[in-house]
């Protein structure tokens, strides 16, 4: 267990870093996980995000990384639904780390 | 190429594990690119009903958790019709696209698997 | 391609067996252990439906699992954990109803 500071609020994280909960999720949290990470968010890493968020709505549960693929390509084409795209992103390991800013928990079906 | 595989699921959504294990078993297997199939069966087929609340019983959505199948790459989605029958369930009002086999369809489906559990 | 389905659960206030024969193909077997067994029981409704769906040489029954609840049957042919064995390899898959 860790914390993330922001604004003045602490807001728990399990030791994944990981939201403990998922109600915490805001745009600058999301900011504040990226800076943990070393990630500078852009357009391109937010509507994967934004993306992460609809999914998760309408199946609940978080994507591993080839459902993520399927999804973006399905939702924003070819040219970003794929493992190069989202590997250049998302450091490589994209289910995991996107899942983790886009406030999901950690998908299961991931190694 | 890897062995294909038919998950049968037979047992109603709320009762215990196992529905979600056969879920978990599809999703696992899909993320690994496996080719796989599902079949409901008896009480599974409850799981394709409509209008279900599992809040009711804090228990995670296992109907959104099916839609996400075709996602994880498992689109042989497969149905009993007696089993649909049998419980008064409309196969044109279920929550996941299936296809409705009768009992012959049912034994040439589980020829075609290199393996099947069922659970 | 031939499947052995194994059923553990007691026929009686369960379905695994009437859906079994259901969807069984014609070179496929069924072997009864554990409680499936009383299935074999003589004058029971199970036994009917094994014996309408004549299987013949394709049904077994674990011979320990029959022995300890008292039950002998001609429907089935009783098998040991070898032969059990040797039943699995005799088919392509083993479909277990959990």
């Amino acid at each position: 267990m860790s914390t993330l500071s922001l604004d003045n609020r602490d807001i728990a994280l399990d030791k994944d870093g990981f939201l403990v909960d998922l109600k915490d999720w805001s745009k600058p949290v999301a900011q504040a996980l990226a800076e943990r990470e070393g990630l500078e968010l852009t357009p391109e890493h937010w509507e994967v995000l934004e993306l992460l968020r609809q999914f998760y709505q309408e199946f609940e549960l978080s994507p591993a990384t080839r459902p993520l693929i399927k999804y973006t390509a399905l939702k924003l084409g070819p040219d970003k639904g794929n493992s190069l795209h989202l590997n250049r992103l998302f450091n490589g390991t994209p289910a995991k780390l996107a899942a983790k800013l886009a406030g999901l928990p950690k998908p299961t079906n991931c190694i | 190429m890897a062995k294909s595989l038919l998950i049968i699921s037979r047992q109603a959504p709320w009762a215990g594990p196992s529905a979600r294990e056969a879920l978990d078993i599809a999703l696992a297997g899909g993320a690994f690119d496996l080719p796989l199939g599902m079949l409901f069966l008896d009480d599974g087929v409850f799981q394709l009903a409509p209008a279900q609340q599992p809040a009711q019983l804090q228990q995670k959505n296992l109907a959104a958790n099916l839609q996400a199948l075709p996602m994880f790459g498992v689109e042989a989605l497969f149905a009993d019709a007696r089993s649909l029958l049998e419980r008064g369930l409309d196969a044109e009002h279920l929550t996941l696209d299936v296809e409705v086999l009768d009992d012959a369809a049912l034994a040439a489906l589980i020829d075609r698997f290199d393996q099947v559990v069922t659970l | 391609m031939s499947t052995l389905h194994v059923i553990s659960h007691s026929p009686f206030g369960d379905n695994r067996l009437s859906s079994c024969l259901r969807l069984l193909g014609s070179n496929d077997g069924l072997l009864l252990c554990g409680d499936a067994v009383y299935a074999l029981q003589p004058g029971s409704e199970p036994l009917k439906a094994l014996e309408h769906a004549n299987l013949g040489a394709r049904l077994f029954a674990l011979e320990e699992d029959l022995q300890a609840r008292g039950i002998s049957s001609d429907a089935a042919r009783a098998i040991d954990y070898p032969a059990f064995v040797q039943l699995s390899l005799d088919h392509d898959k083993v479909n277990s109803w959990l």
